[in-house]
Parts: structure tokens; sequence; C-alpha cells
């Protein structure tokens, strides 16, 4: 019995004890061979480690010939480039600001600079701007984003609009001149009636729908002259007249087509499998200049499409659109901002841009990149036409920082315009209450 | 070791007491010995993280640069400022009443259906096994189709019998049973659990009800419903705190957690990561999970509590 | 002595398991052939619906994507691009992540059934003071939504420098996890105590009746936590995503990712990856379930 005891004792701690000594003796290995904030290397070179979410393909190459040129470049420094994966990368630098080992270099989102530099997430480039301004090198809006209390947080990296793409040889079938695509609401809704196919249940193509890929916050901002929810000045402003207006035109396209049209056809696309543009089933949709990317790759060789601002509410009002975008940033507390700064001012260089947009037909934020990718010997007609057109587009395209006193308020806003679509209140009803509502909470 | 030997001792209840109390002293250095591993890991892994969120709960936490104490303020607001706050919590608990007797009804149902020994059981049992361990977009992306109002197969099925299907994920009225639809499409976990208590039922329990002209209903609610009282009570519990903290289905179905249709699925847990890592306000989701921590505690006290009623060992 | 109480139970679960008819009537039999035969019908049926996914990944993961993108969507592809298993493999070090997440998932499984079963002895089967308290604070971290602690543990990780290993994802399974400590618990409550006296009658100690007797005596719930743990570790998301800081020891989970980005998904990568994935997890699911026939009497024959 004892030496059954013993036996059993020895075999369960050895169990333990190895997997215990397995796993410190890889963990060892490893913290030595890496941690997560910059460490001087053999060579007496400073580590950076560099964190973006392009993991696969075109955007990945891209990066990293780019970062193996700044490597070769000069001799202070080596920067090491981690993917992390989309959306969840922040989640991971959040955690690891809180714990002290964030990258050195991270692509963040643009929205949310002013927030994190608050929050002291992000690290305040001032002082290198106030030595050598590049400033001018970006559109406007992206450099506006990075600014909190008038000191930058962050250098733009890419950005995008809102478009509208359609389908040419629809447009022929239809009788419509495939080089003069719609440009006012009005004619908007006359090219999609002439577009139309079907009635009722049964619809063969449907000419346009503007919730499709654009949200109804983007329709607004395009009746109210370029202003969001909120204005420059951070003002609330969801229920002014242009808006309401933009909502009840958005309710007549609902009613037009009727809910079940609309339902079933989100049922069936809106995971993003099937693509209703590329089959032919919707002839015009408002979407991120981006899209090209997909037309480009999965559109059949004779698909025949053009791009356009997007219409504006009437002659004169502007073809407001609406853009994101990306910035790098230093996270808070890091070790060599002086030397990741260097690093991120490289990234926004005209040169660097270039070759980053011409590799994944990203717009980039550089302004000069842009004119340059727009007759770049490498790219084709349609690639120039869409720089020139991203170029145009950036000077009426609006973008949206979070606001630093309702950071969560779109979840409000959007159920009252949810309501609305239900018929549950009038236009104007809904966005009074959402005005309300976000007043509430940024109070 | 010899300790038991000394029972047949006439009259030196001394020295029995003695023994006895060093044999319960004994056990109990046992008892402690089985559960340290969890005593230390508690300590170790958790002990301080949960001890950090119910201090975190009365600041202003924004995880990276400021905590200072606010009192009661999180909680108060909960209750005045924040309109989603019960929202979300009548969400949650309509996903709970229905989610948990549904599935584990379904559980055992499956398990039933599966314990037996036909040809080709281990693959039946694997397929039904397989929605368990799917997950991601290949399911999203199912069940936006399944569930497609006018084309969908539910709505078609449902057409058979004559029932106008509902619109599903896009009525705010039927989002919630959606969700409850596909949580049950994925009930083979819970019937893991039960198909494998059901190996622990004797044969010979059955074999003397079948000599005593029992039929299969009433072998299934006399013995085998019984002898997996055990697991029901644990399935219950378990998916109480489980449905209670739903996220990932309602994250995915929502294009990243803002809510769907008039925030019909905007979830507790949603709330609070919306709170927690949109808006940076830490402090007031440690002070929610604090709620939340307290309302699924009462519910599995009364669990605890009736269990002696319904649990047989 | 102790010898002897186990093959006591060895016996009896052989001779229940051993298999002789006698006491059925013919009509008996004919019905249950009909029974047999519903039964099928109700299985096939559910398991075309339940199939479905499966059939629709493997599908999209062979087409070419300007086929994926089309509409209606094809259900068997008209090209059938073998190659996109081929890129899938070579876009990311698959066979690398998949080694990493393997040894993760084996220390986990490890871990989640050594502790699990030895912790749940405890609750179940051992008197001692303080037990409920003990018990009520496993439930209790059920309880915790995990977003409110998942910084402060990160926090913790990063003190005791083990974000960057595997540490964070392995250790912590080798001292229980609420769940399965709950789960074994009952499993182990509803065994007769009767059989534990026997042992320790016999002079056994607490060690040896949980390694010689409940272990054995339990094998479906432990080839259940052991599913369970081997799933919940090889699909983990969260985990190796927040501790793992070298790309060289990702997972395949992560590695998965890498196929979205802001404005494209290459589905037929993503789902051929998810099939290689899914995969290890059909196969053990398929092969561990010997352990839940083995001992039962399923013809429904009497024991002599």
């Amino acid at each position: 019995m004892k030496s059954l005891f013993k036996r059993n004792i020895l075999k369960y701690g050895l169990t333990l004890g190895s997997a215990a000594l397995l796993l410190s003796a890889c963990g060892g290995e490893e913290s030595a061979s890496e941690s997560g904030a910059a460490t001087e290397g053999e060579d007496g070179r400073t580590t950076l480690e560099f964190w973006s979410f392009w993991g696969s393909g075109s955007r990945r190459d891209a990066i990293e010939d780019i970062i193996s040129d700044y490597n070769e470049s000069q001799e202070e420094v080596t920067v090491e480039y981690v993917y992390q994966p989309w959306g969840d990368i922040w989640t991971k630098s959040l955690a690891a600001i809180a714990g002290g080992n964030a990258p050195d270099v991270i692509v963040q989102d643009i929205n949310s600079v002013k927030q994190r530099a608050e929050a002291n997430q992000a690290t305040n480039i001032q002082e290198y701007l106030d030595e050598d301004d590049i400033s001018e090198n970006f559109y406007p809006q992206l450099w506006d984003t990075v600014l909190y209390e008038d000191e930058a947080y962050a250098l733009p990296f890419n950005t995008d609009t809102q478009v509208l793409f359609y389908n040419k040889t629809a447009f022929e079938e239809a009788g419509l001149d495939p080089e003069d695509p719609p440009s006012t609401w009005a004619e908007l809704e006359e090219a999609a009636r002439a577009l139309d196919q079907g009635s009722g249940d049964n619809w063969e193509q449907i000419g346009f729908y503007p919730r499709w890929n654009l949200g109804a916050d983007i329709w607004a901002l395009n009746a109210d002259n370029g202003v969001s929810w909120f204005n420059e000045e951070g003002d609330i402003r969801i229920n002014t007249p242009e808006k309401v207006e933009a909502l009840e035109w958005m309710l007549e396209w609902q009613d037009y087509y009727g809910r079940d049209t609309i339902n079933q056809y989100e049922a069936e696309f809106g995971s993003g499998v099937s693509d209703p543009f590329i089959s032919g089933l919707v002839a015009m949709r408002g979407q991120n200049i981006n899209y090209y990317t997909n037309l480009l790759e999965n559109a059949p060789d004779d698909f025949e499409y053009g791009v356009a601002p997007l219409p504006e509410k009437e002659e004169g009002s502007g073809h407001w659109s609406w853009g994101g975008g990306f910035v790098l940033e230093i996270p808070g507390n890091t070790e060599h901002p002086e030397e990741s700064y260097d690093f991120m001012k490289y990234l926004s260089s005209t040169e660097v841009q270039e070759q980053f947009g011409m590799n994944s037909f990203d717009i980039m934020a550089n302004t000069e990149a842009n004119e340059n990718l727009q007759s770049h010997p490498e790219l084709d007609e349609m690639g120039h036409r869409i720089y020139e057109l991203a170029d145009a587009n950036l000077d009426v395209t609006t973008i949206t920082p979070v606001p630093l006193n309702a950071p969560d308020f779109s979840s409000l806003v959007n159920a009252e315009i949810d309501a609305a679509f239900l018929g549950e209140k009038s236009a104007e009803e809904a966005l009074n209450d959402a005005q309300e509502a976000v007043e509430n909470l940024a109070e | 070791m010899h300790a038991n030997q000394t029972s047949n001792n006439n009259g030196k209840n001394k020295r029995k007491k003695m023994n006895w109390n060093k044999r319960k002293r004994n056990e109990a250095l046992w008892g402690l010995l089985f559960v340290s591993p969890f005593i230390i890991g508690f300590l170790a892994f958790m002990f301080l993280p949960m001890m950090f969120s119910l201090i975190g709960s009365f600041t202003n936490y924004n995880i990276t640069s400021q905590m200072d104490f606010i009192g009661l303020d999180n909680f108060i607001r909960m209750f005045t400022t924040d309109q989603l706050f019960l929202k979300s919590l009548y969400n949650t608990i309509y996903y709970v009443i229905l989610n948990v007797p549904l599935t584990t009804a379904g559980g055992v149902f499956l398990a039933v259906l599966l314990n037996r020994n036909i040809r080709g059981i281990t693959i039946f049992r694997t397929i039904f096994y397989l929605p368990a361990i799917l997950s991601g977009v290949a399911v999203y992306v199912l069940w936006m189709q399944l569930l497609s109002p006018t084309s969908g197969l539910i709505n078609l099925v449902l057409s058979f019998v004559g029932i106008d299907g509902p619109a599903w994920l896009f009525d705010p009225d039927w989002t919630k049973p959606a969700l409850i639809l596909m949580r049950l499409w994925s009930v083979g976990g819970a019937m893991l659990l039960y198909l494998a208590t059901l190996q622990n039922v004797p044969r010979q329990l059955y074999e003397s009800a079948e000599v005593d002209g029992a039929n299969r209903f009433k072998k299934l609610w006399h013995i085998t419903l019984p002898m997996i009282t055990p697991i029901i009570f644990y399935d219950v519990i378990t998916s109480t705190i489980g449905a209670f903290q739903i996220f990932q289905a309602a994250y995915v179905m929502t294009e990243n957690g803002t809510g769907g249709p008039a925030n019909s699925l905007l979830f507790y847990n949603l709330h609070m990561w919306n709170k927690a890592f949109v808006a940076f306000d830490m402090g007031y989701a440690m002070a929610m999970s604090l709620v939340l921590f307290a309302i699924v505690l009462v519910l599995t006290f009364i669990n605890l509590k009736l269990a002696p009623k319904w649990v047989h060992y | 002595m102790i010898e002897s109480s186990k093959t006591k139970y060895v016996q009896e679960s052989d001779s229940s398991s051993s298999t002789s008819k006698t006491k059925y009537f013919k009509s008996k039999k004919k019905q249950d052939r009909n029974g047999k035969i519903l039964v099928y019908i109700v299985l096939i049926l559910v398991s075309v619906l339940l199939l479905s996914p499966l059939v629709w990944m493997v599908s999209t993961s062979l087409k070419p994507m300007q086929e994926i993108v089309r509409f209606p969507p094809t259900f068997i592809p008209e090209t059938i691009v073998w190659q996109n298993y081929v890129d899938t493999v070579q876009s990311f070090p698959f066979f690398k992540y998949m080694g990493n997440t393997l040894i993760i998932t084996i220390f986990v499984v490890l871990g989640n059934v050594l502790s699990n079963s030895f912790i749940a002895y405890g609750f179940a089967k051992i008197e001692f003071p303080g037990k409920k308290v003990l018990f009520a604070l496993v439930l209790a971290t059920m309880m915790v939504p995990g977003f409110v602690t998942m910084i402060p543990q990160y926090i913790l990780f990063t003190r005791i420098n083990w974000v960057g290993t595997y540490l964070p994802l392995i250790v912590p399974s080798f001292f229980g996890s609420a769940f399965n400590i709950f789960l074994l618990r009952q499993f182990y409550l509803s065994i007769n105590n009767e059989l534990i006296e026997a042992a320790k009658i016999d002079g056994a100690n607490h060690l040896y009746i949980w390694s010689h007797l409940m272990i054995p005596l339990t094998k479906p719930a432990l080839i259940t936590v052991g599913i369970m743990s081997f799933n919940g570790a090889w699909n983990d998301f969260l985990g190796p995503l927040l501790y793992i800081t070298d790309e060289s020891m990702y997972t395949l989970q992560i590695g998965l990712q890498s196929f979205s980005n802001q404005s494209t998904t290459q589905w037929n990568y993503l789902m051929a990856g998810a099939t290689l994935v899914l995969i290890p997890s059909i196969l053990l699911f398929f092969f561990a379930q010997k352990y839940f026939i083995e001992g039962m009497d399923l013809t429904g024959g009497t024991k002599g």
C-alpha cells in the first residue's frame, strides 16, 4: 500500500513537474529573445516594434519592402514588423499600454486620436513638428483629426471616401448615358427608376438603394453641407431641417421598394460574401472608394463600371461625402519616441506613401503622393481615374472624429433612425428624440 | 492506515473519540490537499484582478491615465442617465429566460436520441456535435441566409404549416428569438455532457423496469431523467451564467456591437464592452459587472437552495 | 486487498455489458425495427440541416473568388480550385502555427483533465471545514464577466514577465477551471459512496481512490472535459492574441484572421483555412466516442 502511494505521488509529481519545467524552459527562452518594448540589439541598433493589421497579400508585401528599405537606409534603428489581426489589434494595444509593454509605433483608427490623446494612450509629437512642420503634406481635415488641444498626437497614413459606383452596361441597356452618371438626388432617383427591373416582391434589378453600404449618417451629412451629427465645434446637430429631409428621402426609397424587398436583400448580401453589384442585381451603389480593389480582383473581366462623386441633394448643395482612415501613432509611455517619430515621418513621406498606394490602391494621406499616383506609369487608366476622383472628392469629404464628451453616442442615434425605418416614428420625431438623447449623454 | 480497525473497542470511548477526531482532521487535510490547486490558482491569477475590478467600479478608471474615487456615481448613472442600461438588462433577461430551458431540454432530448447502439451512431453524434465547435463567419453567413425573411429555409418550413414567418433579424421583436434559435442549433455541446452521464446509468435499472412492464416513456421519466439530474442541475446553472454573459453571437450579428435593429440585440455584455473599449469608461463597465455579478449570484443561490428538491445523487 | 475491490467493479461492468437476449417477443422486435427506421429518418434530416454550414464552408474553400461573389451562389463549385488550399497554407506559416497551437492545446488538455478531476474529487467526496465557502467561490469565479478582469489580469502577467510566452495560456489550466470543477463534481457525487468506503476499509487513501477508482469510473466524463478543453484551446483567439507578442509564436486562429482586413475578405482562403483547422476537432470527437459506447448494453438484452 505504502509503496503504491509513493509510486503514484512520484508518477503524478513527475508529470506535473516535467510539465512545469518544460513550460518555464520555453517561457524563459522566449522572454529572453523578445519583449514588448524596444530594446538595444547586439549591433548597437535600437529595435522598434511596429504593429499593423496588414497580415497577408499586397499590403503586407508592400510594408515589408518599405521597412527593409528603411532599415538599410540608416544605422541607428531596426524596425520589426508585427502583424496583429484587424480590429483586435486595438484591444491588444490597449492592454499593452496598460501593461507598459506597448509597441513603438502602431497603425490606429483616425477617428479616435483625440480620445487616446486625452487618455494618455498616445504620445504627444508636437515638439518634432515644431522643429520641422510637415502638417502641410496632408489633407487638412485629416490633419485636424490628429490634433488634441492644438497639439499633434499622430501622423495621418491613409484615408478613404465614399463615392458612387455604377454599372455601365446596365446604364446602356436602360438607355442612360454611361458617361453621365447622376449628379443630384433627383437625377439619382430618375436613373434608378430607369434601371429598375421588376416590381412588388420580385426584382431582377434594383436601380439604387441609399442605405446599402452607406449609413443614414452619410446621407444626412451629404444633405447638411458636410456637417455630421456633431459639427466641428462639437455642437450636436442631429435634428437640423436638412437632416430631417435626408431621412425622409431615405424613407421614401424604402417605401418604394418595400421593406420586405430591402430585408431580403440585406439578409442575402449583408454578410458580404455574394456581391449584388458584381452579380448585376444592383446597378448603382454608394460605397467606399476602396471597393475598387474588390472589383479589380473579383469582377469578371468584361464587367464595365464607372465611379462618380456622391450625388448632391440639389444643385449647389455640394457632393459632400464621408471618410475615415488610419494614422501612425506612438503609444503612451514608450522608450524611443524620437526614433519612432523618425520612422513615422518616413512612412508618411511622399515617396513611401506613393509606393504603398501603388501596391494597395489605398488613398494616401499625403496629398502629393495621391497627385503623383494620378499619373503613375505603373497604374492603368482606371487606377488613375480612382486617384483623380479621390483627390477631388477629399475636398468635400468630412471626417467624423469621435466626440470626447459622448464617445458611444451612435447607438442612441441608430436606435432612433431604426425606429423611423420601422415606421414607429416620423423622421422629425426620430431625429428630435435622438438629439435629446445625445444631449443627455453629452452632459 | 490502521485507524479504522479500532471500531470494535468496547467502552473505551475516549480513545475512540480521539481517533475519530484524528480521522476527521486527517480527512480535512486530504480535502484541503485536493482542493489546494484551486486555492493556489485563485490567489495567484484571479484574486488580484477581481479585487481590482471591484475597486475600479467605484472610480472613473479609464485603463491608461485616471483612476479617481467617485463613490457610487457609476451605479447612480446606471439607473438615471444611461438610457441603454435598462434596455440591455431587459434584452439579456429575455434571452436568459427563453434560452436556458430550451437549450437544457434540447440537450437532453438529443442525448437520449443518440444514446443507442445503431449502425453509424458515431457519425451521427459527430454531426450533431459539430455545430458546437463551428463558429465564426461560416455560421454567421449561414444564419443570415437561413433566417432570410422571404427566401430563408426557416420561413419556408413555417409556410408549409401555414405560418407567415417573421422578418427575424430585421424585426426588433424577433431578433432575440432568432439568436435563441441559433443557440439551439449548437446544443450539441450540452448533448455531449448528457451523453457522458447516460453511460453511468446502470443497465440493471432498465432491465428490472422492463420486467415490471414499463414502457419507453416511463423508463425515461422514472429512470433516465432522475439519474441525470446532477448534470441537468449543472447545465441549468452554467447556462444561466453563460446566457447572462452572451456576447460573441450578438457582436458578430450586429456589425461589431452596434446593437442591432432598435438596439434589440444590445445585451448587457455588449453594452459593457462598448463602455469599456469604445468609451474607455472602464470604471463604469466594472460597476456594471458588479451589478451583473450580484444578479447572477442571487439566481444561483436560489438554484442551489432548490436543488435538493429535484436533484438526485 | 485494493486490487480485489477494483476487480470486483470491473467484473461487474463486464458482466453487464455481455449480451444475452431473452424474454423478448417477436412483436416487440418488429416494433423496435419500425422505431429504428423512424430514428434514422429523424437523424438524417437533422444531420442535413446541421451539416449545411460545413458544406458551404468546404464548397466556398474550393471556389475562385469570382465565383464566390456571384449571386445566386453555386452549391457545387463550377471550377474547383484545389490551389486555394496550397495558397492558404503558404500565405502564412501554417504548419508552424499548427505546431504552436498543438503545444498549447496539449498542455491545456492535460492540465484541465488532471487538475479538475483532482479538485472536483476533493469537493465531492471529502468532508472538510470551509468546503461550502470554497465551492461558492468556485461558482463565483464563473460569474465575473471576463472583460473587466482582462486588463488587470494582463497587467498581472506583465508584472511576472509572462507576456510573450505561452505561460498565461497554459499554467492557469493546471489550477482548475470553475466550469470543469463543477461538472466533474456533479459526476463524482453521483458515484456510490459504498465503493469508496469499501476501498477505505481495504486501506486505500484518497489519492489512490481518486487515481484508481474515480478516474477509471468516470472515463466518459473525463473524455468530455478533454474534448471541451481541446476545442476551447484549439479555437481560442483572445488569449493568444493578448499574450503572444512574437509572430513566430502565433496560433492558427490568429493566422486565419490575416485573410480579412478593413476592405476585403479572402473568403476562399479563409474557408480553406477554417476547414483545415476544423479537421482535428472532428477526428478527435469521432474517435474519443468509443468511450461513450464502452460498457453500454445497447441491444436491450437483460443480464443473467
